[in-house]
């Protein structure tokens, strides 16, 4: 009886153990099997984490190398709310001054915030994660590390029991980390700004996290934002509970694909000349903007292009559409600089000779209705003569000769209507209508410049082609691009678009714009010393939108290039409503020579041997003495 | 023994794991703290080097410095290339030649 007793007890033990020993083998078949992949992710998450590796973006430098823009490393500190418990207000108070926030700003960002997620769910701010301040320095990071390091809550340590203890740890340790981040710098400031353009930050999630990463606006920044920008790389690894990683445990490694430099042409002393001498002329006409574009005609390289006002990219809040890059985004009626196209287009036909005379009409010409006028009356004019005194009728009446036809051919054989290709965002094509759309008296007045609209570079890049034997080039601003240990991994070389005009004409057209400076021309203050310059003048009102022009606003500009039978640089100036003069040649022309004699130094550009001064000139290895060297003759 | 030696075996390979992880990630900071000091440096010389300046810098210093004047610079013609000079026997190919056997 006993042992039935103590048998069916064994039993019923052996059962239940049993039973025990299924009911946990079903909940491991339930773990392990039915809620497998569920479980092992929530597992994966407690123990990896994956990294986003932001690549570095390429640099912008200079002809020589020198840099214009470049990223450099910086910190985005970040708080975890959920460690500071209650110490909001200290926290806030040791850190403020070392984030150069204002405790205010601070403070809200120290607690967890809960909110209502799209499924109706309760959540509390992201990740433990909110951001406090971008664009640390690493000297300003080490200083909050040392704040946090040694915070107190006023409360004596020894005093707070355990689980506070344990909290202030947590609080000093882990409550303030560090992202890695960068930030773009423009090491020149305003220098060739609205070439290099500006950057600003984009956002956006990954797994939750919001992630930053600098984006080019405008310029070669947004240009060649992609050429710039790299390819991400990411590390999935673990990290311990102080959020340092645990390199045993790294999963996956791929390093970023950093961003490449892009070399250009523009050559930042030569931007330097120019700005500061765009600068001065803006003090001196006051005019609404000034641009300015240095050229090696040769090739279409661009030295140097710049437009005031401009603006300092480290600080794009002063970007403003005033600040725009007019050289590419704006068109205006040129004037008298859109001579060179009806005259060297009727000498390349024929139509006309250089000693071809036509009567100027005493400044007052009828024709098609209209009455079409020269600044002064003048009689009969050469073709020469024409450019020489930049007279509109004398213009209109070759333009006629040439015909409609041919006039349309050359301006856009010349690039007008259409883009130079210059890599730059916004670049216009400018408005030449076709010969259907013209009126009877166009043929008269787009020789002078009118109903035409064109860019300042398209007009330059007109000039430029007269420089270089009559071949139109394309806009250079890109050299090549190359990799961080300056290895090209692309170049680019100058292109030739197409030759407008025969070498012969373009010899002939050379003599006439020289004379443009000369005493007897409308620019006689452009001329250099010591390098023959060829040039035009224009001197354009300014189109009413009600119709008509207006009598008191100009668009003034020189356009020219030294030494003029073996062109090195090629130099437009344009002023919009200049005061205190509105001729081109009185107002852009010294400019000109200025920016010129300042470049042909800097180049170190042979003067032209007939035009050397009498006077015997001091070497500079005689200047070497400090008594001489700082004499200048 | 076999099992007590793969066991410490095991303990010491996942020792070295860990002291060799803490090595490398010790030494990725260093090289990340150098490469951050380097881009520093870098936009500091960039900084000085740059037109504006030094332009600046001289204004400031009052060194009166001008540029040069293209009449104070003396541009010396390039010499014209020298004909090929005769190249000389070598020394020692001349002594063998000297001390070779003649033939006929």
């Amino acid at each position: 009886m006993t042992k039935k007793l103590q048998y069916r007890r064994v039993l019923a033990l052996t059962l239940l153990v049993c039973a025990v020993f299924a009911g946990l083998a079903g909940r491991l078949v339930y773990l392990q099997v039915f809620r497998h992949d569920e479980l092992a992710k929530l597992a994966q998450d407690n123990t990896q984490r994956e990294f986003r590796e932001a690549p570095r973006r390429g640099d912008i430098l200079d002809a020589h190398g020198n840099l214009l823009a470049t990223s450099i490393p910086v910190k985005t500190v970040c708080a975890d709310p959920s460690l500071i418990g209650t110490q909001q207000v200290a926290v806030a108070h040791a850190l403020a001054p070392l984030l150069q926030m204002s405790e205010g700003e601070l403070y809200p960002k120290l607690f967890v915030r809960v909110s209502k997620n799209e499924r109706g769910e309760t959540v509390t701010n992201n990740l433990h994660y909110v951001r406090l301040q971008k664009n640390v320095t690493e000297e300003n990071w080490q200083k909050i590390q040392l704040a946090m390091g040694q915070f107190s809550p006023g409360a004596d340590g020894k005093k707070l029991s355990r689980n506070d203890r344990e909290s202030l740890r947590q609080l000093r340790q882990s409550a303030i980390f560090p992202e890695p981040d960068q930030m773009r710098v423009y090491p020149n400031g305003p220098l060739a700004a609205q070439v290099l353009g500006f950057s600003g930050v984009e956002e956006f999630k990954l797994d939750g996290r919001p992630v930053s990463q600098i984006s080019g606006r405008d310029g070669i920044e947004l240009a060649l934002n992609s050429v710039l920008s790299g390819v991400a790389g990411w590390r999935v690894t673990a990290t311990d509970s102080k959020k340092q990683e645990l390199v045993a445990l790294r999963d996956e490694d791929v390093q970023p694909r950093d961003g490449l430099n892009v070399v250009l042409t523009i050559d930042a002393a030569i931007q330097h000349i120019l700005e500061t001498s765009l600068a001065d002329a803006m003090q001196k006409h006051t005019p609404r903007s000034i641009t300015g574009i240095v050229l090696r005609p040769r090739t279409g390289e661009i030295l140097a292009m710049a437009t005031l006002p401009n603006y300092d990219p480290n600080t794009p809040a002063t970007v403003t559409p005033e600040t725009r890059d007019r050289v590419i985004t704006d068109v205006v009626e040129p004037g008298s600089t859109f001579k060179i196209v009806v005259v060297s287009g009727a000498l390349n036909e024929g139509a006309v000779k250089l000693t071809d005379e036509f009567d100027c009409e005493q400044g007052h010409f009828a024709f098609a209705g209209k009455t079409l006028h020269d600044h002064e009356p003048f009689g009969l004019l050469t073709t020469e003569g024409i450019i020489t005194k930049s007279s509109n009728i004398g213009a209109a009446k070759i333009g006629i000769k040439l015909g409609e036809q041919n006039l349309y051919h050359y301006a856009w054989d010349f690039g007008f209507g259409q883009r130079t290709g210059v890599p730059l965002p916004g670049e216009v094509s400018g408005i030449l209508h076709p010969v259907k759309d013209w009126s009877k008296v166009s043929v008269a007045q787009i020789p002078m410049g009118q109903g035409v609209a064109v860019t300042r570079l398209q007009m330059l890049m007109a000039m430029a082609a007269l420089a270089n034997d009559g071949w139109l080039m394309r806009p250079m601003l890109v050299s090549r691009l190359e990799d961080r240990n300056g290895n090209a991994v692309q170049k680019y070389e100058p292109q030739r678009v197409r030759q407008v005009v025969s070498e012969a004409t373009d010899k002939q057209m050379v003599g006439v714009l020289k004379t443009v400076v000369s005493p007897e021309g409308t620019a006689p203050g452009a001329a250099m010393q010591n390098y023959i310059v060829a040039g035009k003048t224009g001197t354009a009102q300014k189109a009413n939108p009600a119709g008509g022009y207006f009598d008191d606003k100009f668009i003034s500009s020189f356009i020219g290039f030294f030494p003029a039978d073996n062109p090195q640089v090629c130099i437009s100036i344009v002023m919009d409503e200049p005061k205190e003069g509105y001729y081109g040649g009185k107002v852009c022309g010294p400019v000109f020579k200025e920016i010129a004699e300042r470049c042909a130094s800097y180049l170190n550009v042979p003067p032209d041997q007939n035009l050397q001064t009498q006077n015997p000139p001091r070497p500079v290895v005689a200047s070497l003495h400090p008594k001489n060297y700082s004499q200048t003759p | 023994m076999l099992i007590a030696g793969s066991a410490i075996g095991y303990v010491w390979q996942k020792n070295e794991i860990y002291r060799l992880s803490q090595q490398i990630r010790q030494r990725e900071l260093h090289l990340k703290q150098l490469t951050d000091g380097s881009e520093k440096l870098r936009v500091r010389l960039a900084d000085l080097r740059s037109p504006v300046m030094l332009d600046q810098r001289v204004r400031e210093l009052n060194l009166g410095l001008a540029p040069a004047q293209p009449a104070q610079v003396w541009r010396l013609p390039e010499p014209a290339a020298a004909p090929p000079e005769k190249t000389p026997v070598p020394r020692q190919l001349a002594a063998r030649q000297a001390g070779a056997p003649r033939t006929q």
